[in-house]
C-alpha cells in the first residue's frame, strides 16, 4: 500500500519538478502543462507503436521534443509578453493547452490509450510486499532525473547562471549573466521534464488529451507545497500527494480525493506561503 | 522645562535576532519643530521611522502621539491620527496621474475632516499649487522626473493634513540646486501649515540648515542631540559620522563670528 | 448602445440564448474585473460564488422558497463566504492569493459532490420548471441577465467613482503605500471581494432556475473563471465596457468556431486568444482609451511647454 503510494509518489515528484522550476523561477504558471506531458505520453506512444522504442528510452526522446518545444513557446510567446504580469502569461499558456490539446484530439482522438509492454506483469518482492517492475523502475527514472536536474542546477555553469537570476535578477544581470537565456533554458527544461514525465506516465497508465486539466491540477499543489522553484520541496510534495491519495481512497473513498489536495494547499497556503520547506533552492 | 511633547518615543527597540537595527532610542519631539534625525548608514534611521509609523512592529519600547499610546496599532490608524511619513525609496501610486495620487492623501489621511470628493478635490488642487506641481498635475506618475515625484509624495503627505511628518532621506537622488530647492519648500510648508517634522536625512547641509535640533543615531543607538552647532562640535559624532572636515568648518565660522 | 440590447425581444430561441450567456458571462467577468482589474487581486476561484448561488437557489427552491428570495439568500451566503475566507486568504500577495481561490472553490466543489442528501451529489440537483412556454421564460431569464448586468456594470461604475473606489484603486497601484495613506486596506480588499462575489452569485442562481438542471463540476467548474478572465483580457481589464465587450466578442467567436470548425474549436480560441493579447495587451476598451489618453497628454504638454 505505502509502497505503491511511494512509487506514485515519485513520478508525481519528477512531473511536479519542472513546474515547479517553471513558475518559481521565471514566475510562469504554465497552465499548458499538462499538455506537455501528455503530449510527451503520445510520442512515447508514437515510438513505441512505430519504431518498437521502450517507453525507458523514448523518455529521452519525449524530453529532447518538449525541450525544443518549449523553447520554442517561451521565445515566442512569453518572452515578449511577460511584462504583462501573471494574468497574461497565464493565458498564453492557457491558449498554447488548447491548441496542443485540440491538435492530440485531432491527431490521436479522445480514446484512452496506453502503451502494452512485454515485461508489463513482472514484480518482485521486497519484504512481504510485491512490487510491480515497472513502477519500481518508473520510480527510480523519476528520481534519477530530480538528481540529475539537482547536479544540473548546482554544477554546472548554466545551472548556477539559472539560479542567480531567481535570486536576484539585478544583480546577475550585473554580473555579466544573459538573464534572458537563462529564463528560456529554464523553460525549456521544465518543459522537457513535462515530457519526460509524460513517457514515464504512459508507461503505467492510460492517457487521453483529457487528462491535461487534471494533471496541472496536480502539479499546482504539489509546486505549491514544496515551495516554488525548489526541486527537493517538489520532490516532497509529490510524495505527499501521492501518500494522501492513495491513503484518501482508501479511507474516505475516491471523491475526497480532490478536496484533500485542495485542503492541503490551501492550509500550506496560509500557514506557510513558501511551501513546507521554505523559499531556498535547492534543498 | 517639560513643554508639551506632540510625540514621545520611549526605549523603542527593534531585534532581528542578535541584530539590534534600534537599541533602546528615546526622545521627544515638541509640536511646531523641525527635528533632524541623522547618522551615518545602518544606524537605524528608517528603522525609527517604520516602527514609530506601525510599519514594523517594535520588539520593545512604546509610542506616545498627542498623549495616546500609539505602539501596537497598524499604519493606517496611525495614519488617521496625524502622523505620517515619506519614503525613501518613493512609492507612487502607479497607473494614476500626480493629480489622483494627491486627492487620495485627501480623501484619506487624518480623520475627522470633511472627505467627500469635492472637498477633497479642492484640498488638493490647493495642496498641489504650494509645492509647485500645478503645470504637471495632469502627469501619470510614470511620466515625471525623481525631484517632481518626490514633491509629489511631499504634497501627498500634506494631503492628509498630519501634524508629524516623518520625511524619511526626501534629498536622496537630488542634485544640489534640487536640494536647496526643496528645503525651501519644507521650511515654507513647517510654517505655513503649522507641520512638526522629524527629517531623517543624510546630507549634512540639508539637516544642519533647517533643524531647530539634530539626533544622532549609532549602530541603533541614540549617541547625542541638541542643537545642530552643539552637534556639529561633540566629539563622539565627529567621530562616528561627520568627520574632520565639516566639523572643522564650523569652528572656523565660529570663530570668525564670534567677537574678540 | 444599451438601447439596443432592448429591442432584440424578437429574435428566435437560439439568438436570446447566446445572448443570456453573453450577459451572464459579462457579470462574471465583471466580478473579476473589479476584483483583478481595480484592486489587483486575481480571484481564480470567484466561479465559487457561481456554485454558491445555483446550488443555495437550487435546494432553497427544493423546499418551497420563491426564486427571488432564494437568489437573495444565495447572494448573502456568497458575501458571507467570501469574507470568512476573503479575511485570511487576502493576506497573501499575486500568485498565491490566487492559487488560493482555487484551492478553497475545489474544496468547495468537493463537498458539495459529496453531501449527496442535501446537494444531490455528483449526480447534480434539479430546479422546478416555469409553467410557461419556452419562447416565454426564455425571455424572463434573457432580461434577467441583461438587468443583473447592467445593474453589476453600473454599481462598479458608481463605485469607482467614490472615495472608496480611490482606496481599491490604490491597493492595485501601491499597497503599501494605501497603507500608509490611511486606507484600511484589508476592509477594503474584504469588502470588494463581498461585492464581487455577491453578483456572481446572483448570476449563478439565475442560471441554476434557466438550466433546471446543474451539476457540481459544472458551476463550480474553474473554466468558469478562466472564461471569465479571457473575457476580461480581451475587452480590457479595469474598464467599465471591457467585460461586456469581451463576452460579446468571446462567446460570438465561440458560436462561430463551434459550428463551422467544431474540430478546431479549441484550437481556433487558442490562437485567436494569442492574437488578441499580442496586439491589444490592454483588451479591445483598454487599446482605445490609451489612444485617447496619450493624444490627451500630448495636447496638455504641448501647452504647458
Amino acid at each position: 500500500m505505502l509502497i505503491n503510494a511511494l512509487l506514485i509518489g515519485g513520478l508525481y515528484a519528477l512531473m511536479g519538478a519542472g513546474f515547479s522550476l517553471q513558475w518559481g523561477i521565471s514566475g510562469i504558471i504554465n497552465l499548458s502543462y499538462g499538455a506537455m506531458v501528455i503530449l510527451g505520453s503520445y510520442i512515447s506512444l508514437a515510438m513505441f507503436d512505430f519504431l518498437n522504442i521502450d517507453p525507458f528510452i523514448s523518455i529521452l526522446i519525449s524530453a529532447a521534443i518538449l525541450f525544443f518545444l518549449g523553447a520554442a513557446i517561451y521565445r515566442g510567446l512569453l518572452q515578449p509578453l511577460i511584462k504583462g504580469g501573471i494574468i497574461i502569461t497565464l493565458i498564453l499558456t492557457f491558449a498554447v493547452r488548447l491548441i496542443l490539446e485540440n491538435i492530440m484530439l485531432v491527431v490521436w482522438s479522445a480514446d484512452y490509450r496506453t502503451i502494452r509492454l512485454s515485461y508489463a506483469g513482472y514484480s518482485f518482492q521486497i519484504g512481504n510486499a510485491y512490487v510491480p517492475l515497472i513502477r519500481f523502475l518508473t520510480f527510480i527514472i523519476a528520481i534519477a532525473v530530480i538528481y540529475a536536474v539537482y547536479r544540473f542546477m548546482m554544477g554546472t555553469k548554466i545551472g548556477k547562471g539559472i539560479q542567480a537570476v531567481a535570486l536576484d535578477r539585478e544583480g546577475a544581470e550585473a554580473v555579466g549573466i544573459d538573464v534572458e537565456k537563462m529564463y528560456l533554458i529554464n523553460f525549456a527544461l521544465g518543459s522537457a521534464i513535462a515530457g519526460g514525465a509524460g513517457a514515464l506516465w504512459a508507461s503505467i497508465y492510460s492517457f487521453s488529451p483529457h487528462l491535461v486539466g487534471i494533471i496541472v491540477g496536480k502539479v499546482f499543489i504539489i509546486a505549491i507545497l514544496g515551495g516554488l522553484g525548489n526541486i527537493w520541496g517538489a520532490a516532497a510534495g509529490g510524495l505527499v500527494l501521492g501518500i494522501a491519495e492513495t491513503t484518501g481512497v482508501i479511507f474516505l473513498g475516491s471523491e475526497w480525493q480532490e478536496a484533500i489536495g485542495m485542503a492541503i494547499m490551501v492550509v500550506v497556503l496560509v500557514w506557510r506561503p513558501y511551501g513546507l520547506l521554505g523559499r531556498k533552492f535547492f534543498g | 522645562m517639560e513643554e508639551r511633547s506632540i510625540l514621545k518615543i520611549e526605549s523603542l527597540s527593534k531585534h532581528f535576532g542578535a541584530l539590534k537595527a534600534a537599541d533602546n532610542v528615546s526622545f521627544r519631539v515638541k509640536k511646531g519643530e523641525i527635528v533632524g534625525l541623522i547618522g551615518p548608514n545602518g544606524a537605524g534611521k528608517t528603522t525609527i521611522a517604520n516602527l514609530v509609523t506601525g510599519a514594523l512592529t517594535k520588539t520593545d519600547g512604546k509610542v506616545i502621539f498627542k498623549d495616546i499610546d500609539i505602539s501596537n496599532l497598524k499604519p493606517y490608524q496611525i495614519a488617521r491620527k496625524g502622523l505620517t511619513r515619506t519614503f525613501q525609496v518613493v512609492k507612487p501610486l502607479v497607473g494614476m496621474t500626480v493629480e489622483e495620487n494627491i486627492l487620495v492623501g485627501s480623501l484619506y489621511g487624518k480623520l475627522g475632516r470633511n472627505t467627500d470628493i469635492k472637498n477633497a478635490s479642492q484640498r488638493a488642487k490647493e495642496i498641489i499649487k504650494l509645492v509647485g506641481l500645478d503645470k504637471k498635475k495632469g502627469f501619470l506618475v510614470s511620466d515625471i522626473t525623481l525631484p517632481d515625484l518626490k514633491k509629489m509624495e511631499f504634497a501627498r503627505v500634506l494631503a492628509m493634513e498630519p501634524e508629524v511628518v516623518f520625511l524619511d532621506e526626501v534629498m536622496a537622488g537630488l542634485n544640489p540646486t534640487e536640494v536647496d530647492e526643496a528645503s525651501r519648500l519644507v521650511k515654507k510648508v513647517r510654517n505655513e501649515k503649522d507641520l512638526t517634522i522629524v527629517y531623517i536625512e543624510h546630507i549634512m547641509k540639508a539637516v544642519m540648515g533647517i533643524s531647530d535640533r539634530i539626533i544622532v543615531l549609532h549602530h541603533g543607538k541614540k549617541i547625542v542631540q541638541g542643537t545642530p552647532q552643539e552637534v556639529a562640535n561633540d566629539p563622539a559624532v565627529i567621530e562616528a559620522y561627520l568627520g574632520k572636515r565639516y566639523a572643522k568648518e564650523v569652528k572656523n565660522e565660529e570663530a570668525i563670528s564670534t567677537p574678540g | 448602445m444599451v438601447i439596443l440590447i432592448f429591442l432584440p425581444k424578437f429574435i428566435h430561441g437560439y439568438g436570446i440564448r447566446i445572448l443570456t450567456a453573453i450577459f451572464m458571462y459579462a457579470v462574471i467577468a465583471q466580478g473579476i474585473n473589479l476584483m483583478s482589474g481595480y484592486m489587483g487581486y486575481l480571484p481564480f476561484g470567484n466561479a465559487m460564488f457561481f456554485g454558491i448561488g445555483a446550488y443555495i437557489t437550487a435546494i432553497m427552491m427544493g423546499k418551497g422558497i420563491t426564486f427571488l428570495l432564494a437568489m437573495f439568500l444565495g447572494g448573502i451566503v456568497s458575501i458571507l463566504v467570501s469574507t470568512l475566507f476573503g479575511l485570511p486568504v487576502l493576506r497573501l500577495r499575486g500568485h498565491y492569493f490566487a492559487i488560493a481561490t482555487i484551492g478553497l472553490s475545489g474544496a468547495l466543489l468537493s463537498i458539495v459532490q459529496n453531501t449527496t442528501e442535501i446537494t444531490g451529489g455528483a449526480m447534480g440537483t434539479t430546479l422546478p420548471i416555469i409553467d410557461a412556454p419556452p419562447k416565454v421564460t426564455y425571455s424572463y431569464f434573457y432580461w434577467g441577465m441583461l438587468v443583473l448586468m447592467v445593474v453589476v456594470t453600473l454599481v462598479i461604475s458608481y463605485i469607482m467613482k467614490t472615495k472608496f473606489g480611490y482606496g481599491v484603486r490604490s491597493i492595485k497601484a501601491n499597497e503599501e503605500a494605501a497603507d500608509s495613506m490611511g486606507i484600511n486596506t484589508t476592509q477594503h480588499k474584504v469588502l470588494t471581494w463581498a461585492i464581487s462575489a455577491f453578483f456572481t452569485s446572483l448570476a449563478g442562481s439565475i442560471y441554476a432556475y434557466w438550466m433546471s438542471f446543474i451539476a457540481p463540476d459544472e458551476v463550480f467548474n474553474v473554466m468558469i473563471a478562466v472564461n471569465a478572465i479571457v473575457i476580461l483580457l480581451i475587452g480590457g481589464m479595469g474598464t467599465i465596457l471591457g467585460p461586456i465587450i469581451g463576452a460579446f466578442i468571446i462567446e460570438l467567436l465561440s458560436e462561430v468556431t463551434w459550428s463551422s470548425f467544431l474540430e478546431y474549436h479549441l484550437a481556433v480560441m487558442g490562437i485567436a486568444t494569442i492574437i488578441i493579447v499580442f496586439f491589444m495587451p490592454k483588451g479591445v476598451v483598454g487599446t482605445f482609451s490609451e489612444i485617447r489618453k496619450s493624444g490627451e497628454i500630448k495636447r496638455r504638454k504641448k501647452v504647458t511647454i
